[in-house]
């Protein structure tokens, strides 16, 4: 079994020349985990997840990945300076936030390596034509799950 | 001399040792390769072309200084993992009311502190995090707070035995204890991060500003819960203390460092594995271990037979005599000499195989100037000038590099030849402090 029997063919997407704040609201109306950005010629340029806008909430030495600082449970939780976070960022352009390390897959990828990828935190998957890198399609974990069910 | 005079086609013992040596040396400046591989390498090839054979080789690796590395670095790692200092770095924070520049003074003198019991690659990477931490929710350049934590980082671990690898092996070689090292560098140590703390105070005092609510956040963090385990915390600072205490008393209790080292890493590792599982342990006492930094372990022996390598075949002695010819033979010049171009030299390479030469040389001096006691002052002088000269250079001691790349990654990038522009004339203020305190106290 391959991507392409089970992946959705028309998903939500936005332009590159959409807002941070755009983006967001469409995330937030459809209960979605990510939105694939593509430009004017359809070819994708990467997703606007839920990981970006944590990343843009939380602070910057949280994300280095060090043992030394494993957790904020110390810190003060200002909802108001979060808040205003998302205010600022929301004029920005959406390209600005991009998830560069989502892997895109193609439509002839078997779903066990799609498993593998959801295995390792990996939200939903573009995918992309080989050649012309047009996005196809995107494939969720309930996509696959539906079909196996 | 100890080289076995069967040199391969019957080549000159010390020149196939210099040159396999300055080879080493140049690919290690290069940085192309990584310097424990080539330190490794350089001492097979000692004993392959026949300077050395593996027994002399081995008799030259100093397991003194390996073993209190590897003992520091287990405590360390175990220590760390309860979150105490990352509660030292908050509540010191906390107590100048989250002022930047107080901020930024604590945290230095914290750092000082941490080094000269740490090393230094394990303070920073303990400090640092915390100070991007605060300086995001202060919404002030973290820049000056991490050039002042690279500063103090080399400058606190210069003031101890255990603080830096430069005085471990030059404690070890000599059989200097921790004491003798408090008691000499520990004065104009402070001196010396007193007056980097007033240069940063004058130079950043104006552009180090905040709002009253940044400073109440940070005001609102909760130390307490950076402390992520009560009772680890009590074990490692129990032991800690032990062992801190056992390096004071080591010339009452004749023990050597790498034994007080590494019982102690072996005490705490008791102390958190005995509650758990076999499985448990297993994982634990694994992650302990693998958290040390066997790549400097590895290159300390590499570079140690290189060394000896030099030392058996007569170059070091022969490197002394030219020495010792330069300053006219006159003990205060070349104390002067020795802390100068230590400290220059340091800047921009690495200090441990600058001191692991310079160690055998200035011993070879001893019948010069009178024996081994009357040379103290220029272990002093090489002390201070290579853990000082670490300062100058982005490049001059691990610590800085690894706070140049956090730094970077946390968008906050520190340049080469900006860092140089201000801390190459810091550090020659302070080698100029440790100039003066030289000629007060040990050069007449």
């Amino acid at each position: 079994m391959t991507v392409d029997s089970i992946m959705n063919r028309n998903p939500k997407t936005v332009p590159m020349t959409e807002t941070f704040g755009g983006a967001f609201a469409i995330l937030m109306d459809l209960r979605i985990d990510s939105l694939p950005v593509v430009d004017t010629n359809g070819i994708y340029r990467g997703m606007f997840d839920l990981e970006d806008i944590w990343e843009l909430l939380l602070p910057r030495a949280a994300m280095l990945g060090l043992k030394s600082l494993t957790d904020l449970a110390f810190v003060s939780d200002a909802k108001e300076a979060m808040h205003q976070k998302l205010q600022d960022a929301g004029a920005r352009p959406v390209s600005e936030f991009l998830d560069a390390q989502v892997q895109p897959v193609h439509a002839d990828t078997p779903v066990k390596e799609a498993i593998l990828l959801f295995y390792k935190h990996q939200g939903d998957l573009p995918v992309v034509d080989r050649a012309s890198k047009r996005l196809l399609g995107t494939v969720s974990p309930w996509e696959i799950l539906q079909a196996l069910r | 001399m100890e080289h076995q005079g069967q040199v391969l086609f019957g080549w000159s013992a010390s020149i196939v040792a210099s040159v396999i040596f300055v080879l080493v040396y140049g690919l290690i400046i290069s940085e192309k390769l990584n310097r424990a591989i080539l330190a490794l390498l350089g001492a097979g090839l000692l004993i392959i072309v026949g300077v050395l054979n593996q027994e002399a080789a081995v008799r030259g690796v100093d397991f003194n200084t390996i073993g209190l590395l590897l003992g520091m670095m287990v405590i360390v790692n175990i220590t760390a993992k309860s979150g105490v200092f990352q509660y030292v770095a908050i509540w010191s924070a906390k107590k100048v009311n989250a002022q930047p520049m107080g901020v930024l003074t604590m945290l230095s003198v914290v750092t000082a502190v941490f080094s000269a019991f740490l090393d230094n690659v394990t303070t920073v990477l303990l400090v640092v995090p915390v100070t991007l931490l605060i300086t995001e929710e202060l919404k002030v350049k973290a820049y000056p707070f991490l050039i002042a934590e690279i500063l103090s980082s080399n400058i606190g671990g210069t003031a101890t035995l255990i603080g830096d690898p430069p005085n471990i092996m030059i404690g070890s070689a000599v059989g200097l204890a921790f004491n003798d090292f408090v008691v000499n560098l520990a004065p104009v140590v402070i001196v010396v991060e007193i007056a980097t703390v007033l240069v940063f105070y004058f130079v950043w005092r104006k552009d180090l500003t905040t709002t009253e609510e940044a400073m109440h956040r940070v005001m609102n963090f909760n130390e307490i819960e950076a402390i992520k385990d009560w009772r680890l915390l009590k074990q490692a600072l129990t032991v800690l203390a032990i062992v801190i205490g056992s390096f004071v008393t080591a010339r009452i209790t004749h023990l050597e460092p790498a034994t007080i080292g590494l019982m102690g890493a072996a005490v705490l590792l008791l102390l958190d594995n005995f509650t758990r599982d076999a499985e448990e342990q297993s994982k634990n006492v694994h992650s302990a271990f693998a958290e040390a930094e066997w790549v400097t372990l590895i290159f300390f022996v590499g570079l140690f037979i290189l060394v000896h390598g030099l030392e058996a075949s007569g170059v070091i002695k022969w490197m002394a005599g030219q020495l010792l010819t330069a300053t006219g033979g006159d003990f205060n010049m070349t104390a002067i000499a020795i802390l100068w171009s230590s400290a220059i030299l340091s800047a921009f390479i690495d200090n441990i195989p600058f001191v692991a030469t310079m160690i055998p040389m200035i011993k070879a001096m001893g019948p010069t100037f009178g024996g081994d006691q009357a040379l103290m002052p220029l272990w002093w002088a090489l002390s201070l000038g290579a853990c000082l000269g670490g300062n100058g250079t982005l490049i001059g001691a691990s610590a800085n590099l690894v706070v140049a790349g956090l730094s970077e990654r946390a968008g906050q990038p520190i340049r080469f030849m900006a860092y140089m522009k201000s801390c190459f004339l810091l550090m020659l203020m302070s080698v100029a402090i440790c100039h003066v305190y030289m000629l007060l106290r040990y050069l007449h």
